[in-house]
């Protein structure tokens, strides 16, 4: 009975003692100096080409992993005396929220210039690393891509009941929602949102969802960003049965919208965080968003997966990120019409 | 003679850890006090526990009143044979008042019904004035009281009360005893009463069971264990024998202190043992003497003298408070009884000549 | 006693600060938004879910404590130790896992269809499925609870009731439950805040609740001073639920009393079969099912070449976090415990209930709460282990209390008297006398904590020195991004992780627990 605890007792105390190792500042601080980033972009997707980062560099990197949102939150809790040095955004409404309270440092214009305009803030505040479509996800059991209609609001037609899924609480919904309202306007948005929930569509959290219960044949289409369908099909294979439709018409369907990152104005490591930046936009980068996590790169000059439509194709001509990140009105919107509780 | 009212024949049943009950058959009349004593681990327990049905008897029945509740094959569960239990770490409901522990088996009774014989049963135990105490609240003796009158309260064909006292302190003990032998002869309630405490079980019993290793040894009315115990055990167990080594010669016994002229049915040359009580045996300094004062203790009403005989043996004997013998004293001891002394023969009681039994009647 | 209980409380209320100091600051369209009839009801059907789930988990965890603790039950020593384990599985995952096992066109109907030609199943979402996942989640806190009780049973009261007329199910009825009500009223307190909280398993199964509202704030607007308005009126509710607790516990008199003989083993018979049918299938949907399906997507994803990332890391910081939170959780947990157990006055209960604030709301107010504080006021400390421990203590202290609690009414104070009239300190008298006898509580109430903060996930991500993973962070870093594969590990290793600390916990409790008993 006693060997058993304190056998217990001594394997506790290992464990927190190795625990507390893994993690307490190693006071091997490289000569380069070290980079503290909060990440809202999730560890599988970006944790390698940080990693690559750190190597090419020799600056010791420490990452923050979480939801952009709440990342987004905590540093304007943490105001002046927050410990990151950038912020990298998985959609530009974190980044808004943080760059309208003064958080953020200009960039300097040879990194801005790197991306087009419209896939920068612009005060400059932040830059756009890598971007993503929107696009209608379909079932290719039961339809076939000419049985789609030429843009999101044919989406209404009774045809489609019960067959739509969809995310509203996701960000790129609600970015894409907030396009509509600019190149539609409020009223034919509204009749969008009220037409499509006439359609009675099943409601998920996430896209991920929405991609997998299209796969699943539990619904037809969903409205999703394109890459998602990627992960899928490099687990499941290429039976699976789904497959992205690019809308192509310049309207809100065929939104881009961007990951970006922008300096802390508080950071104590300008120049470490400018040339994590600037790696980002580098070629190296670039195509690793490419070939690993299906993106579209944004700096001219790189390739993309090759069944992906070119960036230029796509894209709502005249919206800005900076429109995109507005969303109050859009939230307004998507509750008094019910779509959000 | 009239049918008891409670009767157990041959019960059997054995655990792993806890006592056995091994052969027990015992019966109780209606309206009688059946004190149920032996050591610790002889059954009694066990016993109780089968009457009022908390276990199944491995072989053997009960019966009450005609009525057959438990055998190997039937078994009536315990709430429907109307018996009540006085345990003793009294289980009380903790989560209920005083009332409503003792209301707790009257459920199915109208509602002024059950109030006025609570009511009535706290008065009984004298506890009117506790009803809204909660039991935590209780002294030990409270509530000892309590589960006297939530047993009672349900008016139960029989009661049996397991070593009910024994938390209590003396004069607590003694008191309620007193209490509740009154109590229940009052009410004219059947009970089977267990302890350990033979001086107890005189008190509150009419009859005595005593019990060994899962066996009674003897059931009878207390003044007949006391003189005429069927085995050393018994004797022994009543108290202050002692046990007195003798031969069978052919005007009686042959024994250190001297004969006893007491005819047995035994061939003579037959070694005995003789229970002498202490209050048995007389000491005179006049004549031979056989023994040594070993100690001397005063109690007041009477002096405990322990005096060992040439043979090493040692006697306790029980004499008058102004019979005072110094220790050291050499003294002639002899048998000074009265009556028969009970006699054993390879541990079972021999039968003596009935001419000498002393007006006790049996029933 | 009153000075560590109030320092405690007084920490317990950095959350209630932030948050109003932020909610001063909401704007109009968040009061408006709260002021809505649908408002209203999307709060009735937050606590109607919180209500139901209350109840089945009752039922379930009562049955199945019972079963295990009283019957002759086969297998009830191994059953006993895995009917806990549903408490390790984190809510977002245990959903996300039933809905792809349970969904129209999921694993389930997938096999079904083959086999029995079956095509719809019923659908798993919205209200009931939500009820159904969330009691799976929770009757283990209801579970540990009866059982603490039922194992300390004493044979006499039971059988008194027996001779008093009672039927064995009146008996149950009318003496065994009403024991139990003080620890079952402070468990099912437990799973009804847990539900009102829970935001990853309602948004997966598609049922609107308050909380989730919370977190769109957050989410979309990023508004923190809406989300603040929004957390205080679910203080508000949970305040409410507090009220009701307290009165149905009623003052649950001490009942010391140590047993004097086990409860007797009741025969089940005929009845064996379905007992152990119920305990079958519970555990088949509580463990079986999520632990095979996490089986299923490692399989598939180690064939399509996926490789496991680094577990060794995060099992180390889930394990060092989750035992030291254990640990100081219930040293902290212990002041207010005693206190409302040993002088239960008017303040004492006060403390208790203030205890409750940071089980009131979502994680991320907490944490965002304790980033609030930890940031502007005290940055040496911002973002070290102390600051998670800090809150995982905020967290889920209530958890430890309960258990303390009702180990602690069970402790007689005439042990602890004689103790002192020996001649001991108190605090002697604690360590010699109480200590020992409490052991299974305080065991049970260290298991509860370790297991929930193994699988916690906001305060962790947001407070823990970065570059601190634990296995909770990896399998959310990796689910939410569908790489359902790289999920699968950790998850599984965090299940295994929590079974084996929940065995050797439970071991030992029962141990020391029947060792009393003689």
């Amino acid at each position: 009975m006693i060997k058993t605890r304190y056998w217990l007792t001594l394997l506790l105390l290992a464990a927190i003692l190795a625990g507390c190792a893994s993690f307490s500042a190693s006071s091997q601080a490289q000569d380069a100096g070290r980079l503290v980033i909060y990440s809202g972009r999730s560890e599988s997707l970006v944790a390698p080409i940080i990693e690559q980062f750190s190597q090419a560099s020799g600056i010791k990197v420490e990452v923050r992993y979480g939801n952009t949102s709440e990342l987004a939150a905590t540093l304007l809790e943490e105001g002046k005396n927050s410990p990151a040095d950038v912020f990298y955004a998985q959609d530009p409404g974190g980044l808004g929220a943080v760059a309208n309270a003064g958080l953020l440092a200009e960039l300097p214009n040879e990194t801005l210039d790197k991306v087009e305009s419209r896939f920068r803030s612009a005060q400059g505040l932040w830059v756009g690393i890598s971007g993503r479509a929107r696009v209608v996800v379909y079932n290719t059991q039961l339809l076939k891509a000419e049985d789609l209609p030429a843009d999101l609001f044919g989406f209404t037609e009774p045809r489609w009941k019960g067959k739509i899924g969809w995310a509203p609480t996701n960000a790129s919904f609600q970015a894409m929602v907030t396009a509509m309202r600019q190149m539609w306007g409020e009223e034919k948005t509204r009749q969008w949102l009220v037409g499509i929930l006439a359609n009675q569509p099943v409601v998920y959290d996430g896209n991920t969802a929405v991609v997998a219960a299209v796969g699943s044949g539990e619904i037809e289409v969903g409205f999703v960003n394109h890459y998602y369908l990627y992960r899928f099909l490099r687990e499941q294979g290429n039976s699976f049965p789904a497959r992205n439709h690019f809308m192509n018409n310049g309207g809100p369907d065929s939104l881009v919208m961007v990951s970006g990152i922008g300096r802390l104005a508080t950071s104590k490591n300008e120049e470490n965080a400018l040339k994590f930046i600037n790696f980002l936009l580098s070629p190296v980068a670039q195509q690793y968003f490419a070939g690993q996590t299906y993106e579209y790169p944004l700096v001219a000059g790189v390739q993309t997966e090759a069944d992906l439509p070119p960036l230029e194709s796509l894209n709502s001509a005249g919206i800005t990120v900076d429109q995109l990140a507005d969303l109050e009105g859009t939230l307004n919107l998507l509750r008094e019409t019910g779509v959000l509780p | 003679m009239k049918e008891p009212l409670i009767k157990c024949d041959h019960l059997k049943k054995a655990y792993h850890t806890q006592p056995a009950v091994e052969d027990v058959s015992l019966h109780v009349y209606e309206g009688e006090i059946l004190a149920v004593v032996g050591p610790s681990g002889c059954g009694k327990t066990t016993t109780l526990r089968l009457i009022a049905g908390f276990e199944r008897p491995e072989r053997g029945e009960i019966w009450m009143q005609g009525r057959l509740l438990s055998s190997p094959d039937i078994f009536v569960p315990p709430e429907k044979r109307r018996i009540g239990v006085v345990f003793q770490d009294y289980a009380l409901f903790p989560h209920l008042t005083v009332f409503e522990n003792v209301a707790f088996g009257l459920r199915k009774q109208p509602h002024p019904q059950v109030n006025r014989q609570v009511n009535q049963m706290l008065e009984l135990v004298g506890l009117n004035h506790l009803g809204k105490r909660m039991p935590h609240e209780l002294s030990g003796g409270e509530r000892q009281r309590v589960a006297l009158a939530r047993a009672l309260a349900p008016r139960p064909q029989v009661l049996l009360l397991d070593e009910p006292f024994s938390s209590l302190d003396l004069d607590l003990r003694l008191k309620l005893r007193e209490e509740v032998r009154t109590l229940l002869k009052g009410m004219g309630l059947t009970a089977l009463f267990v302890t350990h405490d033979q001086e107890e079980a005189l008190y509150m019993g009419d009859r005595l069971a005593i019990m060994n290793e899962g066996v009674v040894q003897q059931l009878d009315q207390p003044e007949v264990i006391f003189s005429q115990p069927i085995n050393p055990f018994v004797a022994e167990f009543m108290g202050s024998a002692n046990f007195l080594p003798g031969r069978v010669v052919e005007q009686g016994i042959e024994t250190e202190i001297g004969l006893i002229p007491q005819q047995v049915s035994l061939p003579a040359g037959s070694e005995v043992e003789l229970a002498v009580r202490a209050d048995d045996i007389g000491f005179d300094l006049k004549g031979p003497a056989n023994g040594v004062i070993l100690s001397r203790v005063f109690k007041g009403v009477m002096n405990v003298y322990k005096v060992r005989l040439h043979s090493g043996m040692v006697l306790e004997a029980f004499q008058p408070h102004y019979r005072l013998f110094a220790e050291g004293q050499p003294v002639r001891v002899f048998a000074d009884a009265g009556h028969e002394l009970a006699c054993f023969h390879n541990g079972a009681a021999v039968k003596g000549d009935e001419r000498h039994l002393d007006g006790v009647t049996k029933d | 006693m009153y000075l560590p209980a109030a320092l405690v409380a007084l920490a317990m209320s950095l959350p209630l600060l932030y948050l109003v100091v932020r909610a001063s600051a909401a704007g109009r369209s968040a009061w408006n938004w709260l002021l809505r009839a649908q408002t209203l009801q999307i709060m009735g059907q937050s606590v109607g879910l919180a209500l139901a789930v209350m109840l089945a988990a009752l039922i379930l965890g009562v049955l199945l404590a019972w079963l295990v603790s009283r019957t002759d039950l086969p297998g009830r020593s191994i059953w006993s130790a895995l009917l806990p384990l549903p408490l390790v599985i984190p809510s977002y995952v245990g959903a996300y896992l039933f809905v792809s096992f349970f969904a129209p066109r999921g694993l389930l109907q997938n096999l079904l269809e083959g086999w029995l030609g079956i095509e719809r199943l019923p659908s798993v979402y919205g209200f009931w499925g939500a009820w159904l996942v969330l009691t799976l989640m929770t009757y283990p806190y209801i579970f540990l609870a009866a059982r603490a009780v039922f194992s300390r049973g004493d044979r006499s009261q039971e059988e008194a009731a027996r001779s008093l007329g009672c039927s064995p199910l009146e008996t149950f009825w009318r003496v065994t439950l009403p024991q139990l009500r003080p620890a079952l009223a402070a468990s099912s307190l437990l799973v009804g805040l847990y539900v009102l909280r829970d935001f990853g398993a309602v948004s997966i199964l598609r049922f609107t609740t308050f909380t989730r509202a919370i977190y769109l704030q957050y989410q979309s607007s990023i508004d923190r001073s809406a989300a603040a308005l929004l957390s205080l009126v679910l203080i508000l509710v949970t305040v409410g639920f507090l009220i009701a607790e307290q009165r149905i516990r009623r003052s649950a008199a001490e009942n010391p009393h140590t047993a004097v003989h086990p409860a007797e083993v009741i025969r089940l018979g005929g009845w064996q079969v379905a007992a152990l049918g119920v305990v079958f299938l519970i555990l088949l949907f509580g463990l079986i099912f999520p632990t095979g399906v996490l089986f299923y997507w490692l399989i598939r994803g180690l064939l399509a070449g996926e490789r496991i990332a680094n577990w060794l890391g995060p099992l180390l910081g889930s394990v060092s976090s989750a035992g030291l939170a254990a640990m100081v959780t219930v040293v902290f947990a212990f002041p207010v415990s005693v206190l409302s157990v040993r002088r239960s006055n008017w303040l004492s209960q006060i403390l208790e209930r203030w205890s409750y604030i940071g089980y009131a709301v979502p994680g991320i107010v907490v944490a965002l709460a304790l980033v609030f504080f930890g940031a502007n006021f005290v940055p040496g400390l911002y973002q070290t282990l102390f600051m998670l421990l800090f809150a995982y203590v905020i967290l889920f202290l209530p958890q430890a209390m309960g258990s303390i609690q009702s180990s602690l009414r069970m402790v007689q104070r005439s042990l602890e008297e004689a103790a002192a009239s020996l001649g001991e300190n108190p605090l002697r008298v604690f360590q010699r006398v109480t200590l020992p006898l409490i052991t299974p509580g305080v065991a049970s109430a260290a298991a509860v904590v370790f297991l929930t903060t193994m699988k916690e996930l906001p305060a962790t991500l947001l407070l823990a020195p970065t570059g601190f993973s634990t296995l909770a962070t990896q399998v959310w870093g990796a689910v939410s991004e569908a790489y359902f594969a790289r999920a699968a590990a950790p998850a599984l290793i965090l299940i295994l992780a929590s079974s084996i600390s929940m065995f050797l916990i439970n071991h030992h409790a029962t141990l020391s627990g029947s060792s009393q008993r003689q």
